[in-house]
């Protein structure tokens, strides 16, 4: 059986908790979604809402019967209630309402999308090079970690609905959610008074910065001479075998910090790793990585991540099928390894009208 | 009351990837002990940035808004007395969690089936770079190998730019909110069933999931702050140095609006940069907000720490701790209103030894003082 068997979900999308309602469908839930009417495009809908039911909205009070019958609600309407489901759940029902903002601060009410709560969130002033514009991360981050945030509190509404017997409401920011993901920034300017700028690749700790992404022999490889002795002697000890080590045979990890390290004294000892990287190939940098302990990772493209025999092993890309058209496309699926999951629905539904849908009898 | 109150958590886990887990649970009313040790300190209490004295095990910020609401205990793992606490501390959780090496938990005796040998439904939730199994299993990396081996430094940044890392380990805060997912699903089909499981979640896998849509694609391409499903959807810059504001066009009706405001003729990307580059971006937040148009300025971490949505909504918690004083800790963006849950700071090293270890598993005090003195529960 799956882990979440037997449970009812509607969820009405926006954006906002397309990933929260994948996640329990993945779990085992009965999701039923009702989408935006502003869709978006088909490969986005396919990887968010493959494996739930999808419902058209003919008939508004269709919707709220639902929500009534639901164990857990999901709405995540960016422009207000247009079904009056706060009205519609029972006492029983687990609701979580998402919001770009709280539903009484200063911002409430405002518009919002993906980019520009991801602007919000003090991530995109760090990334990226500091001649240029900040970047957002890729895909829609704020949405995702907004639509995780709904899944988890669904959830401990239902931990709680096991001990009260009462099903609960609950508000959740798609701003705080954002936000919650950056662990620095604010941090850092309360502790150290320094606001943080972007480096590019450079990894900026104490007096010096390292690098962070290296040029191999055939693609990128990631890697930063950091604090760890062990590291660097594994490191270094394969640079001696190939006679490459130069001058970095000659330093005492345990007894040098790189923080601290004048940063010409760290170009020149980057030099010589640069020159070496640049010589291999990610194949073989990758392998002494994970034979020694280096922390070093291949940089994947995403046709490299389809192909990755280990992913492939642990079986993460599923094939699914749009009824409506026919096309498939290899999308991930498990959300993690346990022995008790059955495989879900791997289709994009075609949508039934509400007022049609018998899901949900008895 | 929390909406996990009653609910036992045994935590091995350090650093970040299952620390944050446990704080969403422990945030949520659950009982988390978190099992450390002098002898091989949490890396987490040696990560900037610290209130005073970096050597202060007590003494750092990000350990402390990683590890709220939780208790704290010290067991040599290295010791057999120190395992033998550990078992009755696995007999009292509904669930372990740890985020060690491959075969760390099987080599001092408390791999899955030698828990399950202790309490057969408990719930083993394991977090690691690349997981359990499959040819990279015992693959020694840190946060941001995930987002190397998941497509995101590929795919951050302007089409035809090298890859561009991540500002901080994402695979460290993607990953436990899969973690956290996964335990509370794991309890749910303990409730229906009986039975407890092993989750094993990779941080790679839930780094590929929240950038599914890219996967969904033929051809995935960078696009920089692109996004062809929208009108208009960038960063543009703003009065002063280094400040930007993002906007977004959905519609018709947003586009007018956007012009209007902006006084422009098109949706001309020179045109917005000239009209905004003058502007600052919080009264221009305002504006366009007002307007309809969703948008967002660039915020940096001063900014965060002082905005005022972010404070009338409680995001930060000011909480009082014996080493650091008052500080901001983080709190669940969302509010159960019948559970609501309570953040508490984060406990000192060891510091519920003896409520833990005599007035929680009842043993015998006297043991513990002795083991406490020996060096086993250190």
């Amino acid at each position: 059986m799956s882990m979440l068997a037997g449970l009812r979900v509607l969820e009405i999308a926006d954006g906002m908790t397309d990933v929260g309602g994948r996640m329990l469908a993945e779990l085992g839930a009965d999701v039923a979604v009702v989408l935006p009417e502003t869709q978006a495009n088909r490969t986005r809908r396919l990887a968010w809402h493959h494996g739930k039911t999808i419902i058209s909205p003919d008939d508004p009070d269709a919707i709220r019967a639902l929500a009534a019958k639901a164990d857990v609600v999901l709405d995540g309407q960016r422009e207000g209630d247009r079904f009056g489901l706060g009205e519609a759940v029972s006492d029983d029902t687990i609701y979580i309402r998402v919001s770009p903002f709280s539903t009484n601060g200063p911002y409430a009410g405002r518009p919002a999308t993906d980019l520009t709560l991801f602007a919000l969130s003090g991530l995109m002033h760090v990334t990226g090079d500091p001649k240029r514009l900040p970047l957002k991360f890729p895909g829609q981050q704020a949405y995702a970690l907004t639509g995780i945030h709904a899944a988890t509190a669904a959830l401990l509404g239902l931990q709680a609905r096991r001990r009260t017997g009462k099903g609960q409401k609950a508000d959740l920011s798609a701003f705080q959610s954002a936000v919650l993901s950056n662990y620095r920034e604010a941090l850092m300017y309360e502790w150290t008074g320094r606001t943080g700028r972007r480096h590019g690749n450079l990894l900026v700790r104490g007096k010096s910065g390292v690098r962070q992404v290296w040029p191999c022999k055939d693609g990128y490889v990631t890697w930063s001479m950091i604090d760890n002795p062990s590291m660097m002697r594994a490191v270094v000890s394969v640079l001696e075998e190939k006679g490459a080590a130069g001058e970095l045979s000659q330093i005492d990890w345990d007894n040098t910090l790189v923080a601290d390290t004048p940063q010409e004294t760290i170009e020149r000892w980057q030099a010589i790793l640069a020159d070496f990287f640049a010589s291999h190939s990610r194949e073989e940098l990758g392998a002494w990585s994970l034979k020694t302990g280096w922390g070093l990772s291949v940089i994947y493209s995403p046709q490299d991540v389809r192909g990755s025999e280990h992913l492939k092993a642990r079986g993460l890309f599923v094939e699914v099928v749009d009824e409506e058209t026919g096309v498939t496309a290899s999308v991930p699926g498990p959300l993690f390894h346990s022995a008790v999951m059955d495989a879900p629905r791997r289709t994009l539904s075609r949508p039934v009208p509400a007022s049609g849908f018998a899901g949900w009898e008895g | 009351m929390g909406a996990l109150d009653g609910l036992k958590i045994a935590d091995f886990s350090w650093v970040g990837a299952g620390p944050r887990a446990t704080k969403d649970l422990a945030d949520n009313g659950a009982t988390v002990i978190k099992i450390e040790s002098r002898k091989r300190l949490d890396l987490g209490r040696m990560s900037p940035p610290f209130a005073g004295n970096p050597k202060d095990v007590d003494g750092s910020a990000f350990f402390a808004q990683t590890n709220t609401s939780k208790k704290s205990v010290t067991i040599n793992l290295s010791d057999p007395r120190g395992i033998e606490i550990a078992r009755r501390l696995v007999a009292w959780a509904d669930v372990v969690v740890e985020n060690f090496g491959a075969g760390f938990m099987e080599r001092i005796g408390l791999g899955y089936q030698a828990l399950k040998e202790i309490k057969p439904n408990i719930i083993l939730a394991s977090v690691s770079v690349a997981g359990r199994t499959g040819p990279m299993a015992g693959f020694r990396g840190y946060g941001n190998s995930a987002a190397a081996h998941s497509g995101h430094a590929w795919l951050t940044g302007e089409a035809g730019s090298p890859p561009q890392m991540p500002p901080l380990a994402y695979g460290d805060v993607v990953a436990p909110m899969f973690l956290t997912v996964a335990i509370l699903a794991a309890l749910e089909h303990r409730a229906q069933t009986g039975e407890g499981q092993h989750i094993d979640v990779s941080q790679i896998e839930p780094m590929v999931h929240v950038i599914a849509d890219l996967y969904a694609q033929d051809e995935v391409e960078k696009t920089g702050n692109d996004d062809g499903d929208f009108i208009l959807h960038g960063v543009f810059p703003a009065r002063g140095e280094d400040q930007w504001i993002a906007i977004v066009i959905e519609n018709d009706r947003q586009a007018e609006a956007l012009k209007r405001e902006l006084g422009i003729a098109s949706l001309d990307r020179e045109a917005i940069s000239t009209a905004t580059s003058a502007q600052d971006k919080f009264s221009l937040f305002d504006r366009l907000a007002a307007a309809g148009v969703p948008a967002g300025p660039v915020l940096d971490g001063k900014n965060v720490l002082e905005n005022p949505e972010l404070a009338a909504a409680g995001h930060f918690v000011k909480l009082d701790h014996p080493v650091m004083g008052a500080s901001n800790m983080p709190a669940p963006p969302y509010v159960l209103h019948g559970t609501p849950g309570k953040v508490e700071r984060a406990p000192c090293l060891g510091e519920h030894n003896r409520e833990v270890f005599i007035d929680m598993l009842g043993l015998d005090a006297n043991h513990i003082e002795t083991l406490i003195a020996e060096g086993s529960l250190a």
